[in-house]
């Protein structure tokens, strides 16, 4: 990204309500899209809330556990999928012209998170952006980030997680099944991690690292006219039915949970088959199978896909007749897609 | 939707295919195919596949909508970016794909035949796109310079 004489905004709107910690910033993106120069803002929740992406079914929440724990739920205009947010979790987010950004999604994203990445080293977290650009400590993500174009606006946005709720985090899903709520919890408490740390030193080598990548001065600013007319129609747009609820979708007929970028966890069910399995980079890593027909094989039918990649179930199913058929026409109803 | 037998012929460029029997937005990377009077079927080229990455989720605005040229005919999301699918004409939606709503890598294997869009009815075909490339010559020529462009500047791999 080219230097320009441009400054870049500066601003922390410190803590605030769940709504106004997702309007806020997409006010500044409307700002941004309207002329605003590009702007690195910072907030964090004063509650615990849900988010859930642009794209995502509600379907997907336990709309009971997050109306028995106060739990509002909001839908955010970038991608992603579901998650638990609370005051534990510093959001900072990037927002800049389209036109400022490369074309290629994967190149956008990885040149606007790794000034995150070089903030986290700057305060002695060893983190990295690995190949499906998570940011990672020692495999666990460390940091979640979602990101999308509003008008003519891009904008990245990142969640420090300095304490995290897995169980909470886990009860907020709609699963089914307890099997598939067991692996979901084990799998995001192996593989999303707590990171305490220096949060103002951070803030500040988050700055330094984002002025510098665009080549820009930081300089402090508040919001506009624009953007505060913008956050009026936002707080009244986030808190309307119509908006949470999000457009339906086709039914899926497998539920995929993803916990971080190629680790994830389905459940199918096919009459009396049912597969619970999870996949961690593109290999099942557990799987618990049911069909009436195993008639005690179904140990043995566990063990033989256990390590496979989706592809190769279904030869190794084979060899256990009809039953072993079904199960593998289930373990096809399963894609990841968006998992990985 | 329209039953429209899909037969055409791909070229390939430098590696990407590109169909030559259609128009196509420069900036967008989206195509129009003329599939009846005053019907337009759109879809994304091959370029603007691989510059969006895997795709994890389609969104389309309902049958009835109009849209003018560069407005958003709906979304995509890929690595939890999302990101808007820019009609590259203006006119009302007639139809929508289901079949990519229901499977966006559709559009990843077969950008342009069963992961077309949508379809969208136009007052004047020649009209509402005149601002776009056509001719085989002239598309392949500026495919060819769209990927020569894009690896120069490192947008897709060399």
């Amino acid at each position: 990204m080219a230097a320009t004489a441009e400054p870049l905004r500066v601003i922390d709107f410190g803590e605030v309500s769940p709504l106004r910690s997702q309007t806020l910033w997409h006010a500044v993106a409307h700002g941004v899209s309207a002329g605003a120069p590009a702007t690195l803002s910072f907030v964090r929740p004063a509650a615990p809330y849900v988010s859930i992406g642009y794209h995502r079914e509600l379907g997907e929440l336990d709309l009971d556990f997050c109306r028995q724990n106060d739990l509002p739920v909001m839908r955010r205009m970038v991608g992603g999928g579901p998650v638990y947010l609370d005051p534990g979790q510093l959001f900072f987010q990037i927002a800049l012209p389209v036109s400022q950004v490369p074309a290629s999604r994967h190149r956008a994203l990885a040149d606007l998170l790794a000034p995150a990445v070089e903030a986290f080293r700057a305060v002695g977290v060893p983190a990295n952006l690995d190949e499906h650009l998570e940011i990672t400590v020692g495999g666990a993500k460390v940091c979640g980030h979602g990101a999308g174009q509003i008008g003519e606006a891009v904008v990245v946005c990142g969640n420090v997680i300095e304490t995290f709720d897995h169980a909470r985090a886990t009860a907020i899903l709609s699963l089914g099944e307890d099997r598939l709520r067991d692996e979901v919890l084990r799998l995001m408490r192996r593989h999303v991690r707590a990171t305490p740390l220096d949060v103002d030193g951070f803030r500040a080598a988050a700055v330094r690292g984002y002025a510098n990548a665009l080549g820009r001065q930081p300089q402090p600013g508040e919001l506009t006219a624009v953007e505060t007319a913008a956050l009026a129609e936002l707080d009244a747009q986030f808190c309307d039915p119509a908006w949470v609820g999000g457009t339906p979708r086709p039914a899926h007929p497998a539920r995929q949970v993803k916990v971080r970028a190629g680790v994830w966890a389905f459940s199918v069910a096919e009459g009396d088959t049912r597969v619970v399995a999870s996949v961690r980079d593109g290999r099942l890593d557990r799987a618990w199978l049911s069909d009436p027909g195993l008639n005690g094989s179904t140990v043995s039918a566990q063990r033989a896909v256990r390590g496979l990649r989706l592809a190769e179930v279904g030869a190794a199913l084979a060899a256990f007749g009809d039953p072993g058929q079904r199960l593998a026409s289930a373990f096809a109803a399963a894609d990841g897609r968006g998992c990985v | 939707m329209s039953d429209i037998e899909q037969v055409f012929e791909l070229a390939h460029v430098a590696g990407f295919p590109v169909a030559t029997d259609r128009s196509y937005d420069a900036e967008t990377h989206f195509w129009v195919l003329p599939i009846g009077p005053g019907r337009l079927r759109v879809g994304m080229d091959a370029l603007g596949v691989e510059t969006s990455g895997t795709l994890a989720q389609l969104s389309l605005e309902p049958v009835g909508t109009k849209r003018d040229r560069g407005e958003p005919l709906g979304r995509v999301e890929a690595a939890k970016f999302v990101g808007p699918l820019t009609c590259p004409v203006s006119g009302v939606v007639a139809a929508v794909n289901d079949a990519v709503l229901a499977d966006a890598g559709l559009l990843e294997r077969d950008p342009y035949g069963a992961g077309w869009l949508a379809e969208v009815e136009v007052d004047d075909v020649e009209d509402a796109t005149a601002e776009l490339v056509h001719g085989a010559h002239e598309v392949l020529a500026w495919f060819a310079a769209q990927v020569a462009d894009y690896r120069l500047k490192g947008v897709i791999a060399e």
